[in-house]
């Protein structure tokens, strides 16, 4: 969609689609052709929902034509009626001075046009040429109604007016007067008193079904207590967007200037440099008689136990200090223990790859990690122990975590509460290889120390409520 | 006995040549319709109809539109399935028809690579892409097309003819969009939406 459309019809589609009124989902253009064989090539068109049968029957809603539906749309008013009732709009600009006619004033707005968009359109074009008129050289104010920031005039106009000082040019000091709207065709709209009636007996006659959800009137331009005057509404469109790190403004994302192109030009994501974190039931030994944790329903008031995995992405060997807080914040104190807070992670580059100049055997090079793990007690005593790592690989590291979950009580749970969430405080130290950075400014020192240290928050699973898990 | 030329695969799941994993409580219709690229998973209980395609014009009339085909369909498949593709339990896959010139005419249904569709979904989209995540219970309506990298939440019902834009996260009935998946999506195995070799890996062995 080009920019400019988007400026002057706002962020929703100006084709074809739209959204349904009453349930979101898309609207379908099917024919109301009698004879089958012609439906696929000629009309009458309708709009019609695939999810909730909706139609603009409903609205008497009928197309002549299938294509250009937005601007078909645009034209209709609730209950079949064209919106045009056509005058010559009012030029403004002979009263008012040499404003041009506003090249936003769109061509269907008609001053017998009681919708609120109509009402706006008058008014807006109706106090630009107000303000041209009395103060024809405001460099702020384009002859759309919209502002200028470019100019430099206008930039010293809003100097001026922060600094409270004339900036640079001085004021003229006289301002004419301006005039309000008088009438309906500069956009004066007086309330009825009597306008609400009619919303009243239709209430009292139709009913609750008949008045849109909050929902509903959310999605509409103009608000609407009845389903009746609900329209479609065009879906709004997506937006790519490129995203810059807050401190040193450094681009971190930017995607592909083209429309159908789904890849990145850049994505510096964090997961590249800082550890993978996994988190997975140690299942007891089948010779004790616990029962295997489900991570649906843990068991409260007794240790479970979990294995952590930090996976390192660097290309240096990471040193890691986990800590968390005793108890995990929230309603219910959940003690949390990790047995092995201080351990160290493999770097991720694997010699064998290298010597064989195959970067991309990642499924070798997990074997060959897989064959140097080392086993704090070895394979028979498989028994998690404070201040040792579970397991170890090329580049990952297991650390044993032990949880308390606290009792929750069911009567007064809220949703949601009973979800096991552990913050975790990572601390990473290493010596980066600023060679293989590519950085030779440092010649006489080829290593730099680095440190890394963040929260991040690991969801476990749900709390199982005491009675079950007592029954198990 | 001669031996046989490739040992058979003994447990739950029938391995393919090209690697594909089929659980033998898995329900395949018209299977000489249906193309796995390879290493695709397809778990017990899954029905994938194969058999809903589109058939071959009968009346020459019709038929003069794909001249020189002859009898033969437009199309062969009518259920396409990317590499690395995870079909969950229970799930159904059903080519997408809709009506035209008053008789039901089915459409292929695509499906790319990395796709992870969860437990008792209904699929009948006209194409799903790459690197997409299908929660549990999820219904994607016919003719739907879902792009790449998108995530629908477990529940929801992706209406028909819904387009889902890439990066997209959609859930609720009818499914709306709700949000956009991270900067990170599909880079990194294990996570929804990434790689899933380690997933395809650690079925059936």
């Amino acid at each position: 969609m080009p920019l400019s459309v988007i400026k002057s019809e706002g962020p929703r589609c100006s084709r074809n689609c739209f959204n349904c009124p009453i349930c979101t989902a898309p609207l379908a253009t099917s024919s109301l052709n009698p004879d089958p064989e012609k439906r696929a090539v000629s009309g009458p068109w309708v709009l019609s929902c695939g999810f909730c049968n909706w139609s603009t029957l409903e609205l008497g809603w009928q197309f002549e034509n299938k294509k250009n539906m937005h601007q078909q749309v645009a034209k209709l008013r609730n209950g079949g009626q064209s919106r045009f009732a056509r005058t010559p709009p009012t030029d403004f600009a002979k009263s008012g001075g040499s404003e041009p006619p506003s090249e936003t004033e769109t061509p269907f707005v008609s001053e017998l046009d009681d919708t609120p968009d109509a009402a706006f359109a008058s008014f807006r074009s109706f106090y630009s040429s107000q303000l041209s008129a009395s103060n024809p050289a405001d460099p702020l104010l384009t002859p759309s109604g919209g502002f200028n920031y470019s100019s430099p005039s206008s930039l010293a106009r809003i100097m001026s007016l922060y600094t409270g000082r004339s900036f640079g040019k001085k004021d003229t000091g006289k301002s004419s007067l301006m005039r309000e709207t008088s009438d309906f065709s500069e956009g004066l709209r007086i309330v009825d008193p009597t306008c609400d009636d009619e919303a009243i007996r239709k209430l009292r006659t139709e009913g609750w079904t008949r008045t849109a959800s909050v929902a509903q009137q959310a999605g509409q331009h103009h608000a609407s207590n009845f389903v009746a005057n609900l329209r479609p509404m065009p879906p709004l469109l997506r937006t790519k967007r490129s995203k810059r790190c807050r401190a040193c403004r450094h681009l971190l994302v930017k995607p592909e200037q083209k429309v159908q192109s789904t890849r990145f030009r850049i994505r510096l994501v964090a997961l590249n440099y800082i550890p993978t974190i996994s988190f997975k039931p140690l299942q007891p030994s089948p010779s004790t008689e616990l029962p295997p944790i489900d991570l649906k329903a843990i068991p409260p008031l007794r240790p479970s136990q979990f294995l952590l995995t930090l996976k390192n992405p660097l290309f240096d060997v990471v040193k890691v200090t986990l800590a968390t807080p005793v108890q995990a914040p929230g309603r219910y104190s959940h003690k949390v223990t990790i047995l092995c807070p201080e351990f160290e992670i493999g770097s991720n580059v694997d010699q064998w790859d290298e010597a064989l100049g195959d970067g991309k055997s990642q499924r070798s090079s997990k074997f060959l990690g897989l064959s140097k793990v080392e086993y704090a007690g070895g394979e028979s005593g498989r028994v998690a122990e404070a201040g040792k790592v579970w397991e170890k690989g090329r580049n990952w590291t297991t650390v044993v975590v032990e949880v308390v979950c606290a009792a929750i009580t069911e009567n007064e749970s809220e949703e949601d509460e009973d979800v096991l969430e552990i913050p975790v405080f990572v601390r990473m130290e290493w010596e980066a290889d600023l060679e293989r950075e590519g950085k030779d400014e440092a010649k006489t020192e080829r290593k730099e120390k680095r440190e890394l240290a963040y929260w991040t928050v690991v969801g476990v699973g749900r709390v199982g409520k005491l009675g079950a898990a007592s029954t198990s | 006995m001669p031996p046989k030329p490739r040992p058979t695969a003994r447990g739950d799941y029938v391995e393919t040549e090209t690697g594909n994993k089929v659980s033998r409580k898995a329900q395949l219709y018209g299977t000489q319709h249906i193309f796995l690229s390879g290493r695709a998973v397809i778990q017990p209980s899954v029905c994938i109809r194969g058999d809903l395609r589109p058939f071959a014009p009968a009346d020459p009339a019709s038929s003069t539109a794909s001249s020189g085909k002859g009898t033969s369909p437009t199309y062969a498949t009518s259920v396409t399935i990317g590499r690395y593709t995870y079909l969950g339990t229970g799930s159904v896959l059903r080519p997408p028809s809709r009506l035209h010139q008053g008789a039901v005419v089915y459409c292929p249904l695509k499906i790319g690579d990395h796709v992870f569709i969860g437990e008792g979904c209904v699929i009948e989209a006209a194409s799903i892409g790459d690197h997409v995540y299908v929660g549990k219970g999820a219904v994607v309506g016919k003719m739907a097309v879902i792009k790449d990298g998108v995530k629908v939440l477990e529940g929801a019902v992706v209406p028909t003819g819904m387009v889902v834009a890439s990066g997209s996260v959609v859930g609720g009935q009818p499914a709306r969009v709700v949000g956009e998946v991270g900067d990170g999506w599909g880079m990194y195995e294990g996570m929804e939406g990434g790689d899933m070799r380690e997933l395809w890996r650690s079925v059936g062995s």
